[in-house]
């Protein structure tokens, strides 16, 4: 084992954190309180996500045949835990380059990736995730957006919600029923946002401007061609991806970075002194620096080759508990600083609701763990 | 970063399980509060397990893996200290190696008994005596921790000065305890899971309520924590690093020892079922260096003085 970077990962690091230091506006602290979804990042990404590509930057975990350079997931891990420290600049393009790509890598037609992987690469295109409905959320599985097959084209009508980027997305992967047999007839389809018969209204909230939304599918009608995978096999390539995905947000560095910067505020002031801060601030550095272990954890599996089980969800749930900590120990400490006094400690709150809510919930990673890393006896349904 | 075993590492862990299999397991009705093996212990010392930290392709992180697997068996044995910290002061010293604090002399000491080595650390350095009978209170018959302790009745006026920070040993102190207590914590939830996935009311196992599969979850996701968190103390020898794994792993073993308890019901409270043999060591772990908020104390100053 071996707790730290190789010279070359650390090289990396440094070349991303340079490039970023050049490469942001002077005011991009302030400028990233708008969230990543919001119209004024995602404008600000379409612009940065190329120099990104220049730089060979937006995609270098990618093999080889896609593209990439083929760095393997350390550089992916790092790539994203400086990304998402400053903020993230990708707005939601860091979707793409994590799973979307690889997803449709492995699961997409000849014809579906010819289309979308080319304008990933060139950090143009939007996704949105058309999973949660108003009736399955934590339940995904008892959605009812119903897809059907009717002389070559798919007839889609329903109602999707919590759909972040919806917005401003060029194309939704949408999770359909195609038949009643639960996960069994779950089917995804590529469905591109400016097809007629969606309408999308926003839903104002807590993490930041134009983050989440519903998404509403009335007769909207695509070609066969625009089915991901087989009818049926939504579950299993959902299941790939989430795992990529509650990898993909390194929140626990964003975490620690605010904690520091919550601690650098308490000693400007004087207020780092007393015995009962220190030790609360220290239970979240714990907090954080054992999510952050616990990921890498799971990114080692990735680096070995070996299927991702369970233990992401233990990982996961290990961040959300930082996240918390440190929310709270901000709140607590330095009030002042979701009231105006720092941009970086609200974007840092307003992001970390989301952490226990999005890609499966706090309480489903329990459900997780109890079954699959526990191997406790399932509960009667 | 590299957080797989190495081959080496997987061939010491599994030599230790085929050496310790005599001990993993308990006679019913035969279980007291501290348990100890003399045979076990005589086997550890002669194939070198407590000597790997030495050992270049080994070293301090497989030193933590050797103190966790061996904190799992119901046998306390003197390991962590032996493993980790021992080659800091001198390897030679002769076992059981008991870690006091000056100033802090006067609490239960695990394994003192005469023979043993005290190293006493603090401000005026790291020194170490040969614990004998005059200096030690009798043996504490009646002590609810599971381990063997017992109390020094004072300091000699002549010990061993040893060249090694007082800073450096309590690093490696902090890292040897949470190794110890991160194998305590994954052996009492094994323990625990067998229990509530076998016993049945309402007609159905007690875990697959789910008031307890969440909670036995979220202890699942802390033991974990301590677990990385203490192995990667050992490799990196950071100050800070050490000081957050041990305030995480007793901040841990506050939480799981109560559910453990409270999850076996009657049971958790006989001598009957082996759950306190790592519980009532966490217990006993909590108040090592001080206590949780002494190590948030010297992890703040680590990070961010």
């Amino acid at each position: 084992m071996q707790f730290e970077w190789t010279p070359e990962q650390d090289a990396f690091r440094h070349k991303i954190r340079d490039f970023l230091h050049d490469n942001l506006p002077e005011d991009w602290e302030k400028f990233s309180e708008h969230g990543p979804a919001s119209p004024a990042l995602t404008a600000f990404a379409r612009e940065f996500c190329v120099k990104l590509a220049d730089a060979g930057i937006l995609f270098p975990h990618w093999p080889v045949e896609m593209g990439g350079e083929g760095l393997g997931p350390w550089e992916q891990q790092i790539l994203a835990e400086e990304m998402w420290i400053a903020g993230e600049p990708r707005g939601g393009q860091y979707m793409n380059v994590n799973w979307i790509g690889p997803t449709l890598q492995k699961y997409g037609t000849e014809e579906q990736k010819a289309r979308y992987l080319e304008p990933i690469t060139r950090g143009q295109s939007l996704w949105c995730q058309g999973f949660s409905e108003p009736d399955a959320g934590s339940d995904l599985a008892s959605l009812r957006t119903r897809a059907t097959l009717t002389d070559g084209n798919y007839v889609i009508n329903g109602q999707k919600i919590w759909t972040s980027y919806a917005g401003l997305a060029d194309t939704c992967f949408l999770l359909t029923r195609t038949s009643d047999d639960r996960k069994k007839g779950i089917t995804i389809i590529l469905v591109p946002m400016d097809t007629p018969g969606i309408t999308v209204r926003q839903i104002p909230s807590l993490i930041g401007e134009g983050d989440i939304h519903e998404v509403f599918f009335d007769d909207v009608t695509v070609p066969e061609t625009a089915r991901f995978g087989e009818e049926g096999q939504a579950w299993e390539i959902v299941a790939y991806s989430l795992r990529n995905e509650r990898l993909g947000i390194p929140r626990f560095t964003l975490a620690r970075a605010a904690l520091d910067r919550a601690v650098a505020m308490l000693q400007a002031q004087g207020r780092f002194a007393r015995d009962y801060v220190r030790i609360e601030a220290a239970r979240c550095a714990a907090l954080c620096e054992a999510a952050g272990t616990a990921n890498y954890a799971v990114v080692q599996k990735r680096v070995d080759g070996l299927a991702i089980g369970a233990e992401s969800s233990s990982a996961r749930y290990a961040t959300v508990m930082a996240e918390r900590a440190v929310c709270e120990f901000v709140i607590e400490f330095v009030p002042e600083a979701l009231a105006g006094a720092s941009a970086y400690l609200k974007m840092h709150h307003q992001r970390g609701i989301v952490a226990g809510v999005a890609a499966g919930s706090a309480e489903i990673q329990l459900n997780i763990i109890a079954s699959e890393v526990l191997e406790l006896p399932r509960e009667p349904r | 970063m590299q957080l797989a075993l190495s081959e080496d590492q997987t061939q010491v862990l599994d030599f230790i399980d085929s050496l310790a299999r005599p001990y993993a397991t308990l006679p019913m009705h035969d279980v007291s509060l501290a348990l100890e093996s003399a045979e076990l212990d005589a086997a550890l010392v002669e194939n070198g397990f407590l000597d790997v930290m030495a050992v270049e392709e080994l070293g301090p992180v497989t030193a933590a893996l050797v103190a966790e697997k061996l904190a799992r068996l119901p046998f306390a044995v003197e390991a962590a200290a032996s493993a980790l910290v021992r080659p800091l002061i001198d390897p030679e010293l002769p076992r059981p190696l008991c870690l006091v604090e000056e100033g802090r002399t006067g609490g239960p000491v695990r394994f003192l008994r005469p023979g043993a080595t005290v190293v006493v650390v603090g401000p005026s350095g790291v020194r170490s005596f040969a614990a004998d009978a005059r200096l030690i209170a009798p043996a504490q018959e009646d002590t609810l921790y599971a381990y063997p302790v017992a109390m020094l009745t004072g300091l000699p006026d002549a010990m061993t000065v040893h060249e090694v920070a007082p800073a450096e040993v309590l690093r490696a102190w902090r890292v040897a305890v949470a190794a110890e207590a991160a194998g305590l914590l994954g052996a009492a939830l094994a323990s625990t899971v067998t229990y509530v996935s076998e016993r049945k009311q309402f007609g159905r196992p007690l875990a697959t309520f789910q008031g307890m599969r969440h909670r036995l979850a979220e202890d699942q996701v802390i033991t974990n924590s301590v677990y990385w968190l203490a192995l990667r103390a050992a490799g990196t020898g950071d100050a800070g690093d050490a000081a957050m794994a041990l305030l995480h792993a007793q901040e841990a073993a506050k939480r799981v020892c109560y559910d453990y308890h409270q999850f076996l019901g009657g049971m958790g409270m006989t001598l009957e079922h082996p759950l306190h043999l790592w519980t009532y060591r966490l217990k006993l772990l909590t108040a090592e260096l001080g206590g949780r908020g002494e190590q948030g104390l010297a992890a703040a100053e680590a990070l961010w003085e």
